[in-house]
């Protein structure tokens, strides 16, 4: 029995038959995950345009394969796996794998929609179908991991307990320096983070950005331990409560994760929610974002450096994927056969019946099954997946080689090359670096951009004939060669040049997204565009609108009620703290005069000006001034605002004497300012003044004068 | 459907201890013992010949072979439980010889010439059915379960053969064989324990807190000062993850320096190694776990590889005595132990 509705036509969702966790007892709610099996973006293309990124194979098995092995192995019991481009396969993939039998400890939903465009919509499923019922795991499907989250876990669910709803998330961040080689230059991040309670308090992207900024209210989070981090690596798993589904429903802008956690940083103090962070030293966790990532992720599982997960261990429980082990990090499966004075340097995995001819050199390099490869080959840091043919003389430099591909006699593979699905490439011919070819033309693209790229496999079918009436080039293929090439390295068409370099994650340019990102945080003024926009334009905007609603107050004369509303309704539009709202205020009041009269009017105009002013805002001043620290604070920004105008400082007794009568501040107040010590010699000077010794004087006395009368 | 369900509960059991075994390789689960394990695996693989469909002894030893694999595979390092499903293979061949009436000895003692002539179709004769079968093979794993519950108590009893008073011992890293055979022997002796810390896990610090809590005298020294204080020391006494079938061990990382600092010195060098831990392989594999310290290194250096290799190889010739729980033997005898606890089939699961 499915306890879940589903919308007819809208997805298919498969529950297996047995699901033994409901079996647990109420008090131990089982551990529940998300898995998104999607990227979203079209890093992978072209090679995605044939197989889904998470059925991609990393060392011959799946990445959803790591994925799933890494969610079983930290304890989750029921995993919803999100698919959306070629749904069908990976539920065809997952309904073989071991994640369906009858006994896995994981039960494996598959749910599919075609609908899917960001991770927003899929959590915005996840609410409407009302899958979690408590803090679950939220991954990619194309996340290799080892560590172990369970102390993250503890920590997540202790913060819930202590305060209920505030915590919504913990992201696992690995400790890896700039330069470390799982750092993925998309991904590099900077967080300011409160040292003690593992608090997130600002999120950046730095991809490209020269300069920084970090809004001001983070430093006055009451934390006296702040750490702002540069050497973490986003592992892209987050512990998630219900709430972080029910906050994308509310917010339908949020697409990605990053929206989330921005928007959540940004309006902080209006829904109260944080994020904390987990931060692990060892263990291993990466995702698979493009192909240098891929390259690195590669080599690490081959080095072992995710031990348990090795090849070896075969944990896809495969039938035939078991391999052997030895010196050197060489892994063979069964069926392997090495030809005469063939060397398998180090760092290699062989699949299963692949035959390999003589004096060939093969290091660093992971091949998959049912390979044939040739005699004086030489591999270093390729990647030949299933049933490729690789004829004599070849050489392979940090290459893909996808399935089914042929390459012929004598053809050189530069760095970074990448053969799609299907390919034939030679003989004799030298592909430059980063050539990427496929058997889809380019121009398709184009055509697939107005249908959007979510199409189901018919269509995939219905191009490949069409494909066939275009003619491949020989220069670019060799003379007996199929494909396209997708990518000259001097094109001026920039639309491809970045998707090509795209694919191995080395351009910045690509997304438009980030491109935004950057610019705004180098201190545009395009405010209110991004949620992240600087907090001291902020200010200043909120200063103007505040001078503005006062002038607009004085001209249509709105009573001090509605005053107080508008100037409260901005201080949440801008986000400003009550304190900054009341410095701001008397700032304003007090140059009021300068704005009305210009700049050089005389300390009496001055006055005059003011007074009637003062009198008039008096509740405006009396709803913000309450306690005796707004006094200090008042008194202060008044102090600030009289140093900047040396002029006028014979006004400040009569400003002081006039707030004084109106009771908005008290002799305490004044007489603690007053004694105050002073920071500079010129807010000594200030209190020297001949009217303000007066005044105080003057206060003295009245005081005592009233306390005698008691 | 009882029987169904009964079978599912039992794959159900496999199941959870393969994941059991795996996690135990990622240091995750919980840390257990390989008399542990190997007390775990003959109880599954009781429950497994109490509850699987078999008709006859072929059937059976299919189906233990055939979890066999998989749990060896599920974490191939640990060989105890390949040992395990061995022994109980060969106690099914036993107990089918006593069944027909023939006795076992018969097939043990094997000829060059009964090589030659019978080749490998000696499975053709499990065929027969048996109706007693099955209690008597449960029968003989009970006893090999008492058997295995004994052992750490049967070797430390032998410690007051070895250990004499004011003697100097050395140790490494964590051994509960070790552990218990010390301390059965401070109840009566006086003597003093070095152990090497064994970095970079550092086991031997809680071997030294544990010592130190019986009253016995003992030091921790950093594994690089092992052959500076080897003269001093009168017996080395080690534990080992696997005996291999010619002699050597599969022990911690920084054995092998340690037995080649007791041969250089001369020192006597004693494994104490319980019978399950005798393994038919031969070839050693280094078994590599993560090494976290090292990661910043790699981050320099991408062409750099980082191993870490959990085991030593310590080949025989290095090693005086095997202390096991029915006795003391060398080296050089371990073969003959080896044909009398497996069937030379049964070698290759």
């Amino acid at each position: 029995v499915t306890r879940l509705r589903v919308k007819p036509g809208e997805s298919i969702l498969e529950t297996s038959k047995r699901t033994n966790s409901r079996q647990l007892p109420e008090e131990q709610p089982l551990l529940q995950a998300v898995l998104v099996a999607d990227s979203f973006n079209r890093r992978f293309f072209p090679i995605t345009k044939d197989q889904p990124r998470a059925l991609l194979p990393l060392a011959n098995v799946s990445m959803i394969d790591y994925t799933l092995e890494f969610l079983t192995s930290t304890g989750v019991q029921e995993t919803f796996v999100f698919c959306c481009w070629m749904a069908s396969k990976i539920k065809e993939h997952l309904r073989k794998s071991k994640w369906c039998r009858p006994t896995s400890p994981n039960v494996v939903h598959v749910i599919t929609s075609d609908l899917y465009r960001s991770l927003g919509d899929v959590l915005r499923d996840v609410d409407a179908k009302a899958l979690v019922r408590s803090d679950f795991l939220l991954v990619y499907g194309d996340v290799v991991s080892n560590i172990d989250i369970s102390q993250a876990l503890q920590e997540h669910k202790q913060r819930r307990n202590m305060d209920k709803n505030v915590s919504v998330m913990t992201m696992i961040f690995k400790e890896s320096p700039p330069g470390h080689k799982t750092r993925c230059e998309d991904d590099d991040i900077i967080i300011a983070m409160d040292g003690k309670s593992k608090r997130i308090l600002h999120y950046q992207r730095a991809q490209a950005l020269k300069r920084l900024h970090f809004p001001m209210n983070i430093f006055h989070s009451g934390s006296d331990e702040f750490e702002i981090r540069f050497d973490l690596l986003d592992c892209h798993i987050s512990i998630c409560s219900p709430q972080v589904a029910e906050l994308f429903t509310d917010n339908f802008d949020y697409q990605t994760k990053n929206d989330f956690v921005r928007g959540l940083l940004v309006n902080e103090e209006i829904l109260g929610n944080q994020i904390h962070m987990h931060v692990t030293k060892d263990g291993y966790g990466a995702r698979v974002s493009n192909l240098l990532m891929y390259d690195t992720v590669s080599s690490d599982t081959i080095r072992r450096w995710v031990y348990p997960i090795t090849p070896e261990a075969n944990f896809a429980d495969q039938e035939g994927q078991s391999c052997t082990h030895s010196r050197h990090n060489v892994y063979r499966e069964t069926g392997v056969s090495l030809g005469h004075g063939s060397q398998m340097e180090e760092n290699v995995l062989i699949g299963r019946n692949t035959m390999i001819g003589a004096n060939c050199t093969i290091s660093n390099t992971v091949i998959g099954a049912n390979c044939v490869i040739g005699d004086n080959v030489t591999l270093d840091r390729a990647y030949i997946w299933n049933r490729v043919h690789i004829a004599d003389d070849v050489k392979v430099k940090q290459s893909v080689i996808c399935d089914n591909v042929e390459v012929k006699h004598g053809v050189v593979l530069n760095e970074q090359c990448v053969l799609a699905y299907n390919v034939v490439v030679g003989p004799d011919i030298t592909l430059p670096e980063g050539t990427v070819l496929s058997m889809h033309h380019p121009d398709e693209e184009d055509d697939e951009d107005d249908d959007e790229f979510l199409s189901d496999d018919n269509d995939v079918g219905y191009r490949k004939d069409k494909t066939k009436q275009k003619v491949f080039n020989p220069a670019e293929v060799g003379s007996e060669g199929k494909g396209y090439r997708w990518k000259t390295s001097s094109l001026e068409d920039t639309e491809e040049d970045e998707l090509a370099e795209c694919i191995w994650g080395l351009v910045l340019n690509a997304d438009p997204e980030s491109d935004s990102e950057s610019e705004v945080s180098e201190g545009s003024h395009d405010l209110g565009s991004h949620p992240a926009s600087p907090e001291l334009d902020d200010v200043k905007v909120f200063q103007n609108e505040v001078h503005g609603t006062l002038q607009r107050g004085l001209d249509e004369n709105i009573s001090c009620d509605n005053l107080v509303l508008e100037i409260n309704s901005l201080k949440y539009a801008y986000n400003i703290s009550l304190k900054e709202v009341m410095q701001i205020l008397i700032r304003v009041v007090l140059e009021f005069p300068f704005h009305q009269q210009g700049a050089q009017i005389s300390t009496a105009q001055y006055s005059s000006h003011l007074l009637p002013l003062l009198k008039k805002w008096a509740p405006v001043f009396k709803n913000y001034v309450k306690r005796p620290q707004d006094q200090l604070d008042c008194l202060a920004s008044m102090e600030e605002v009289f140093l900047e105008r040396e002029t006028h400082w014979a006004a400040l007794v009569k400003v002081l004497m006039s707030m004084y009568q109106l009771e908005i501040l008290e002799e305490e107040g004044i007489m603690h300012w007053f004694n105050q010590g002073s920071t500079t010699d010129k807010s000594q000077q200030l209190r020297r003044n001949q009217g303000l010794l007066k005044f105080i004087q003057w206060l003295q006395e009245a005081e005592e004068s009233s306390e005698g009368d008691e | 459907m009882p029987g169904a369900d009964k079978e599912t509960d039992l794959s159900e059991r496999i199941e959870s201890f393969l994941s059991e075994l795996k996690r135990c390789g990622s240091g995750a689960g919980s840390l257990r013992g390989s008399a542990e394990t190997a007390r775990e695996t003959t109880a599954l693989l009781r429950r497994i010949t109490a509850q699987a469909r078999w008709g006859n002894a072929g059937d059976l030893m299919e189906i233990i072979r055939k979890e066999g694999r998989r749990m060896t595979a599920a974490q191939p390092s640990e060989t105890t439980v390949g040992n395990m499903v061995r022994r109980v293979l060969k106690i099914i061949r036993e107990e089918y010889a006593r069944s027909r009436g023939s006795t076992e000895e018969a097939d043990q003692q094997e000829s060059l010439h009964k090589l030659l002539t019978s080749g490998g179709s000696s499975e053709d004769n499990f065929r027969q059915h048996f109706a007693h079968l099955k209690a008597n093979v449960i029968e003989a794993i009970n006893e090999l379960l008492t058997e295995l519950e004994g052992t750490t108590d049967n070797i430390s009893m032998q410690a007051l053969e070895h250990i004499h008073s004011n003697e100097v011992i050395m140790t490494i890293g964590r051994s509960r064989t070790v552990e218990a055979f010390l301390k059965d022997a401070a109840r009566k002796r006086k003597f003093h324990v070095m152990v090497a810390e064994c970095a970079p896990f550092c086991q031997g610090h809680e071997m030294a807190t544990s010592l130190s809590k019986e009253d016995i005298e003992t030091t921790v020294i950093p594994d690089a000062a092992i052959f500076a204080v080897m003269s001093r020391v009168n017996k080395v006494i080690i534990g080992t993850q696997t005996v291999l079938a010619n002699g050597g061990l599969r022990a911690v990382n920084g054995t092998h320096t340690l037995a080649l600092a007791a041969k250089h010195h001369s020192t006597p060098l004693i494994v104490c190694a319980p019978m399950f831990k005798l393994s038919p392989q031969v070839s050693d594999t280094p078994v590599q776990s993560h090494l976290h310290d090292l990661v910043k290194l790699t981050s320099i250096l991408s062409k750099v590889n980082a191993h870490g290799p959990v085991f030593d190889y310590v080949p025989p010739e290095l090693i005086t005595l095997f202390i096991s729980n029915i006795g003391g033997n060398a080296p050089s005898y371990i073969y003959r132990l080896m044909s009398e606890l497996y069937h030379p089939e049964d070698h290759e699961l």
